[in-house]
């Protein structure tokens, strides 16, 4: 593990045995429960200003996070000092002392079936580590930067605006007093670029990728954006009427996220904030669509062997043929539905206390060549607006970037400006088709697909 | 090794705390200790960055972005960056007025802070009303900088504030009202805005949306209130005129410098000085800032600057001096054709991340309309109240943006109230298209996003009226 950390700041052995001494005393100190997790983000990223690699970044986050449990609430407390475990286990019960008895707080997880400490007992997850990324040079980072550049400028009067390469080593370590112990650790490498046109007119695309291996291809990213940049041009006006809609899996993804995944939240659902409440085992979708939460997908970029509280992941269906079949829980929320936890229990970082997240989303529907079987329609490659949607109703209204006209089953003219307004629910069960390209999109996992008749807002 | 022209490190330590209320019960309290420091070095035409957490080793994390930079610059050689001279005058100036802090917000216990938001609890809960969220956070922060040039300062700042979200539902149909409040105070954020009232809004705003009709899209004449129009200021005018996009080619704003782009009416400042949630003394390239004036009476006035930007940018023109303009404006010189071009000072970073040309406290300066000259003067149209966030393209201009509410204005008059309402168009045209501008600028406090990096800004405006703009419904 060491060679993780070239700082060379603390050894992880020195580190759990902090922990577990900490542990030990957050009794004395008042809690009846305890958890500290440790998580450690060694990172390199490049990034360009139009054709030029201007800046290298090197960083390693490191934190403690701190839940504790006094009178059956949990409180939470923070740190990237990494000598304060201590006074942060303090302020974690502190926190908890405020709170009032949750009835609902059944305990931290326990140990994990099988094996004893020390990371035993969990599943193994292939194809999340890659030792190529964590060897990766200064100069190999640079030159994905520089095959993004290049990329662009294949394309004629294309120019990048901005964009990067990042590639990231990170550890996890979770430990509480229920005797649950593990650890887990993951790479990635992703590149992001966003182009203009050079001279004339002006027309935007991007274009991202994200793995967890050292395979991506970087001067198609490049490449992908200043074309579609590039056939956006000289885009037209349409008016408003309704017709069918086939979203890219950026655009489709950026809906979702927006909407449906706020909906199959257990808290959500609990507190009476989801569309979805008191719904499960009701047709929400068309029949031909299965949408399944994946924690444990090999390779997934979501994916690990637990979650942030130790909780193994799982495949769990959502929706399976169009029926509602489960919500995405948390240790808490599955305690108060008196159900297992599906292990989705995530935190944005070290400083925060876990709460729902999706793992990999994954949308299933038969493919087909959706655009050469779409006589007259729209194509969506991106949207902005997406986090304006209300996430309750599923309600939005966004607006459609880099769109075109698809007539007689081809992508023809570019659209400079079009409204799209619509009800991801009603979207659910008018999805009558999905492509072949399938696309992994921050941990959504998704072909293009499209909605039958939707209302489109032109100019 | 290729020499290290220039270096400076942000050291930030401080302490933060949420709680939130959820339907009535803590269901977050939460403390956070953070200490660190981000280091850049600039060789040549590269910048390395290194970040330690902790009680960070600075002399090493000087040596260590030094290092990066050297060896990116070596690998990717390139026309060196000249940054910015800051002059002696500005660098010795004292750091101007700090907001005062009533109540330090570790003087009041967890205990004391949890009841307030159960007491504002009370006042969303009305019958309808089915979940309730109610949250406060503070953060006290001390932040150092010092560079190679012998800049040495420190300030501390404490933000606090709430948030309160009420959802009312009928059948199928959810409405949610949401109020906020940050500022650059303490715990006297609750004596200086009624928490109590503005939940019963919040409540109130859920409640009727249940009833509101959705309209018909289209092309329309609309009214903006100062939380949109302040939102269409920071997401389409503001990032605009962010130097570092313009220098991209990422923005509608390149090129326009000097052009009459809106009615003489139209002033836009953004203004770090002010006390308002976007404060602060000095930028992360430890330069204090000063008011920039983006657009006066309608002419694209100027852009927010970073060191380097503003290197670039008098550096293109060919001269970067001071013309002697009058004020204490730590501004970049005449530049050729374009002329005065804008401000340094705009350089901030999130805790001790890279730091990025940003936006602090973002308005339309006051016009001379009242609401009601507004209203007659744009006769049928639709009045748009209240922003569930936006988003801009600022290469192409295009934003969209979501409305928490709105009016059907007919003959004049505000009418029907409408829900789900968005305003989309491009940025220019937009701006071409406002009529009038209202006498009743009123600033909002939020988060801006940038670069994977949030900072505290407030937006503001008073209320105005566009004559033709994309309004999406139904």
């Amino acid at each position: 593990m060491a060679d993780i950390f070239p700082i060379g700041a603390f050894s992880v052995e020195d580190v759990k045995a902090g922990v577990e001494k900490t542990l030990k005393l957050s009794e004395g100190w008042g809690a009846a429960e305890a958890e500290i997790v440790l998580s450690v983000v060694e990172s390199t990223s490049i990034q360009f200003n139009k054709d030029v690699i201007e800046t290298a970044k090197r960083s390693v986050k490191t934190g403690y996070g701190v839940r504790a449990v006094v009178n059956g609430a949990a409180g939470f407390a923070g740190t990237n000092v990494m000598s304060g475990l201590e006074e942060t286990m303090r302020a974690a019960i502190a926190s908890a002392k405020v709170m009032e008895a949750d009835p609902f707080f059944k305990s931290l997880p326990e140990k994990c079936g099988g094996g004893g400490g020390g990371g035993g007992g969990y599943q193994s997850v292939g194809g999340l580590f890659d030792d190529k990324i964590v060897e990766m040079s200064l100069e190999e980072c640079i030159g994905c930067a520089a095959d993004m550049i290049s990329g662009v400028k294949e394309v004629e009067n294309m120019i990048p605006t901005s964009g990067g390469f990042s590639r990231s080593v990170s550890y996890f370590f979770i430990m509480n007093t229920n005797g649950l112990a593990g650890e887990k650790r993951g790479t990635s490498v992703s590149g992001f670029a966003d182009v203009t046109t050079q001279s004339g007119e002006v027309s935007t695309a991007y274009d991202y990728a994200v793995s967890r291996r050292n395979e991506l291809d970087f001067a198609s990213i490049g490449k992908n954006a200043a074309e579609l940049a590039k056939k956006s041009l000289k885009g037209i006006s349409v008016g408003i009427e309704k017709m069918p809609v086939i979203f890219h899996p950026f655009s489709f993804s950026d809906i979702l996220e927006n909407t449906l995944a706020s909906s199959v939240d257990a808290d959500n659902v609990q507190k009476g904030r989801s569309g979805l409440a008191g719904r499960l085992g009701e047709e929400i979708a068309v029949s031909g669509l299965s949408v399944i939460d994946d924690g444990a997908l090999a390779g997934g970029i979501a994916s690990a062997p637990f979650d942030d509280e130790g909780v193994p992941t799982q495949r769990t269906p959502v929706i399976e043929k169009g029926v509602l079949s489960s919500y995405l829980y948390d240790s808490y929320t599955a305690g108060k539905d008196g159900v297992k936890s599906t292990g989705n229990g995530y935190r944005p970082s070290y400083a925060a206390a876990p709460s729902v997240d999706l793992s990999n989303f994954i949308i299933e529907y038969p493919p087909s060549d959706i655009i050469a079987e779409t006589k007259k329609g729209i194509y969506i490659n991106t949207i902005i607006g997406a986090h304006t949607a209300n996430e309750i109703s599923g309600d939005f209204s966004v607006e459609g970037r880099n769109a075109f006209l698809i007539e007689n089953g081809e992508l023809t003219t570019p659209i400079k400006s079009v409204m799209i307004s619509g009800n991801v629910f009603e979207m659910l069960k008018n999805i009558d088709g999905a492509g072949r390209d399938v696309k992994n999109v921050g941990g959504i996992v998704t072909p293009s697909i499209r909605i039958s008749e939707m209302s489109v807002i032109g100019e | 090794m290729d020499r290290v022209q220039y270096y400076d490190v942000n050291q930030v330590e401080g302490h933060s705390m949420t709680i939130i209320l959820d339907n009535g019960e803590l269901e977050t309290v939460s403390r956070n200790n953070t200490k660190g420091a981000g280091i850049r070095a600039l060789c040549g035409g590269s910048w390395g960055y290194t970040s330690a957490d902790g009680d960070a080793d600075l002399q090493a994390g000087i040596q260590n972005a030094s290092e990066l930079a050297a060896s990116m610059n070596r690998r990717t050689p390139k026309e060196r960056i000249e940054l910015k001279t800051v002059s002696e005058r500005s660098r010795r100036k004292k750091i101007g007025s700090m907001p005062v802090i009533k109540i330090n917000p570790d003087d009041i216990s967890a205990e004391e802070k949890a009841q307030m938001l159960r007491d504002i609890e009370k006042c969303a809960r009305e019958e309808g009303i089915k979940s309730t969220r109610v949250s406060y956070s503070e953060a006290i922060l001390l932040t150092r900088y010092f560079n190679s040039e012998g800049d040495e300062k420190e300030y501390r700042t404490v933000r606090s504030g709430f948030s309160i979200s009420a959802v009312a539902a009928e059948g199928s149909c959810y409405q949610a009202g949401r109020e906020s409040r940050f500022n650059i105070a303490g715990y006297e954020i609750f004596e200086r805005n009624d928490p109590f009232s503005l939940a019963r809004e919040a409540a109130k705003t859920a409640l009727e949306l249940l009833n509101a009709k959705t309209p018909k899209g289209g092309a329309l004449p609309v009214v903006l209130d100062p939380e949109l129009a302040g939102v269409f200021t920071h997401e389409a005018v503001g990032h605009a005129s962010e130097a570092d996009l313009v220098l991209q080619g990422d923005s509608v704003m390149a090129g326009k410098l000097g052009e009459q782009i809106a009615i003489p009416e139209l002033t836009v400042i953004d203004d770090p000085t002010l006390h308002e949630y976007g404060f602060y003394p000095f930028d992360a390239e430890g330069v204090s800032p000063e008011k920039t004036v983006l657009i006066k009476d309608g002419v694209l006035n100027a852009f927010m600057h970073s060191r380097e930007t503003a290197g670039i940018f008098g550096g293109e023109s060919g001269s970067a001096g001071d013309a002697g303009r009058a004020g204490n404006a730590e501004y970049v010189g005449r530049a050729g054709n374009a002329g005065y071009v804008g401000n340094v000072g705009h350089a901030r970073a999130q805790g001790y991340a890279m730091p990025v040309v940003r936006m602090s406290n973002t308005y339309i300066g006051k016009g001379g309309a009242s609401f009601e000259e507004i209203l007659e003067d744009i006769k049928d149209g639709i009045y748009l109240i209240g922003s569930r966030g936006g988003q801009v393209n600022t290469g192409e201009g295009v934003f969209q943006f979501n409305a928490e509410k709105g009016y059907l204005i007919k003959n004049g008059e505000i009418t029907d109230l409408v829900r789900d309402v968005s305003l989309s168009g491009q940025t220019l045209d937009i701006l071409k298209q406002i009529k009038m501008v209202g006498n009743d600028v009123k600033l909002h406090a939020g988060h801006c996003g940038k670069a994977g990096q949030t900072v505290p800004v407030t937006d503001g405006a008073p209320h105005i009226s566009i004559s033709k703009a994309t309004v999406g419904g139904a």
